[in-house]
């Protein structure tokens, strides 16, 4: 079964790799060294910015799973040809579990409910944390279902690597029926825990607001940065084999159409959260939307609506641009860009009623993200781009005709 | 009866591969007015009889956005001019409330003028086509594959053009009657 051209192509990763895995890291220890100065000197900032850069690098760990496990359910040469980079970057979980670890520090200045009832002057806000505290959010409440989050998609990610590199060697035998067991199952499990995640992480900030799409928001935010990140990646590999040799324009075509659709369903769920809260107009729920169209946040707001849906929307509707990996990777680096806008629209707004930029909103992410892409990349050469004895593997490694 | 005259030249071969690699070498020679058929859609095909472009996806853009402008202007008339209901204390043109409509409207509009457009540039229905005189030509929609050099072509000459297609070594030729 062993594909003729496996013999006389390096699978391998580009050395390239790692050195640019080296320099994030070092980028990453340097922003962290400044985050950790700064979470000194203003703890409150400081958590803020770490939630979200938390949020968004966890993001592209998450969405990438996701991918993967359509992948395995769907078939097809696209997903082949981003199999390990989706695969690297899920297997940065471990890193990103223990990032976790720093919110639990900060829990009391990122979360109202996590304060002593005592300290909350206003008395309705006081009764209210009082009910919703006993039942749900509790400070053990969230470290259980943080640990079982971190157990289920540690179990899923475990078991998808492990079936993956038995397919780098010759005596592999099909896995495909096993992942398909796994993954069906698997998406369901993504989209509860992620759902609950982003009630407990990012929606709870605001215990008296509730959004019944808000997890599904969370989740294809997700999958769309992770795709978006991937091809981000597969554009750096493009310029050197093997996957200047492998990657063609009918894969780069699917992942574009796959980004169009991702943005869509964003939008929809984005719109469709905004139309019923809009329409119902009552105070407890506006109330969010408030915040966010008021003191500055509606510039961010109507930003999200154009340069995250509107201007990406169009440009995706032409053909040659999504199949062109080498324009289509900056429209991919700009959505990721706008990822971090529209979660900094949903988490800073709870914590600042005027718009407001602090240093630590531009330091952490650099420092988890600097981490994060080491680790990545790091995964990402450790292994090769395409498991070579998959039983579908043969219609990536076919050569490519002009 | 039409004026007797003649439609082209016709070669006939047994494979995709082949009419691929005719198609290149039809363009190599300086063919313009060709075309090719095929039972199946053949990957490279399009390009190599020198096809790149049409008008489909204009004609689904107009059609999508006169959808959304109806759409968008017919929920404006009915609740701003022709019947304006104060619901909730919202002004009569709400906005938000509107894009629903519009968004199907656009995407209804385009679906049709999809498959409008598509019959119209195609020329469909089209009751009478040179290319059935052929009696081999049934075999297209089996298990053949055919090019075609139009006699519109600047190039085209009964004489040159028919020693042409032979030396691609097609399985037969064909003078299509017009």
């Amino acid at each position: 079964m062993s594909p003729a051209r496996v013999d006389n192509l390096d699978l391998m990763a580009p050395p390239i790799i790692r050195t640019i895995g080296r320099r994030s890291l070092v980028v990453g220890l340097i922003f962290a060294a400044l985050s950790l100065i700064g979470a000194f000197i203003r703890p409150d900032q400081f958590f803020r910015a770490y939630l979200l850069s938390f949020m968004a690098w966890l993001g592209v760990c998450l969405g990438s799973m996701a991918i993967l496990m359509l992948r395995h359910l769907t078939k097809g040469g696209w997903g082949m040809i981003i199999r390990r980079i989706l695969g690297a970057a899920m297997r940065t979980l471990p890193l990103l579990a223990l990032l976790f670890i720093p919110i639990f520090l900060g829990l009391p200045k990122l979360y109202i409910w996590a304060r002593p009832l005592d300290s909350i002057s206003d008395q309705h806000l006081r009764e209210h944390l009082q009910q919703v505290t006993q039942s749900y959010l509790s400070v053990s409440g969230f470290a259980i279902r943080a640990v079982i989050y971190f157990v289920i998609w540690g179990g899923l990610i475990f078991f998808l690597t492990r079936w993956s590199s038995e397919q780098d060697h010759p005596s592999a035998r099909d896995n495909s029926t096993r992942f398909k067991a796994l993954s069906g199952p698997g998406l369901v499990l993504y989209g509860f825990t992620i759902s609950f995640a982003a009630i407990d992480w990012v929606m709870s900030i605001d215990p008296s607001w509730i959004s019944t799409i808000y997890g599904l928001s969370f989740l294809i935010g997700e999958v769309l940065s992770a795709l978006c990140f991937a091809v981000v990646v597969e554009r750096i590999l493009f310029r050197y084999k093997p996957m200047s040799e492998l990657l063609k324009p009918d894969y780069v075509h699917d992942h574009g159409k796959l980004m169009l659709a991702f943005i869509m369903v964003w939008a929809y769920f984005a719109f469709s959260q905004w139309l019923i809260i809009w329409a119902g107009n009552l105070p407890d729920e506006i109330t969010w939307y408030m915040r966010r169209l008021n003191g500055g946040w509606g510039y961010v707001g109507l930003f999200l609506v154009l340069f995250h849906f509107a201007v990406p929307f169009v440009f995706l509707l032409s053909r040659p641009f999504k199949r062109d990996v080498t324009r289509l990777v900056w429209l991919a680096i700009w959505i990721m860009l706008m990822r971090y806008l529209d979660l900094y629209w949903m988490i800073e707004p709870n914590f600042s009623q005027k718009l407001s930029v602090t240093w630590a909103d531009v330091v952490v992410p650099f420092a988890v993200g600097g981490l994060w892409l080491g680790y990545f990349f790091h995964n990402l050469a450790s292994k090769p781009l395409v498991p070579a004895y998959d039983v579908s593997a043969n219609e990536v490694l076919e050569p490519v005709h002009d | 009866m039409r004026r007797a005259g003649t439609y082209g030249f016709m070669a006939e071969f047994d494979s995709p591969t082949s009419l691929v690699a005719a198609a290149h070498r039809v363009q190599q020679a300086g063919y313009r007015k060709v075309d090719a058929y095929s039972p199946f859609p053949i990957e490279g095909l399009a390009e190599a009889v020198g096809f790149h472009r049409d008008e489909m996806p204009l004609v689904v853009l107009i059609g999508g956005l006169i959808g959304g402008i109806t759409g968008y202007a017919m929920q404006y008339w009915m609740s701003v001019i022709s019947y304006p209901i104060n619901v909730g204390g919202k002004p009569y043109h709400s906005w938000p409330a509107f894009i629903i409509v519009t968004f199907e409207m656009t995407i209804l509009f385009a679906g049709i003028s999809a498959v409008l457009g598509m019959l119209a540039l195609n020329g469909l229905p089209m009751p009478y086509h040179p290319v059935f005189n052929v009696p081999r030509f049934a075999f297209a929609t089996k298990d053949r594959f055919f090019l075609i050099v139009f006699s519109s072509d600047p190039k085209y000459s009964s004489i040159e053009t028919r020693r042409f297609l032979e030396s691609l070594s097609p399985r037969s030729i064909a003078e299509v009657p017009d």
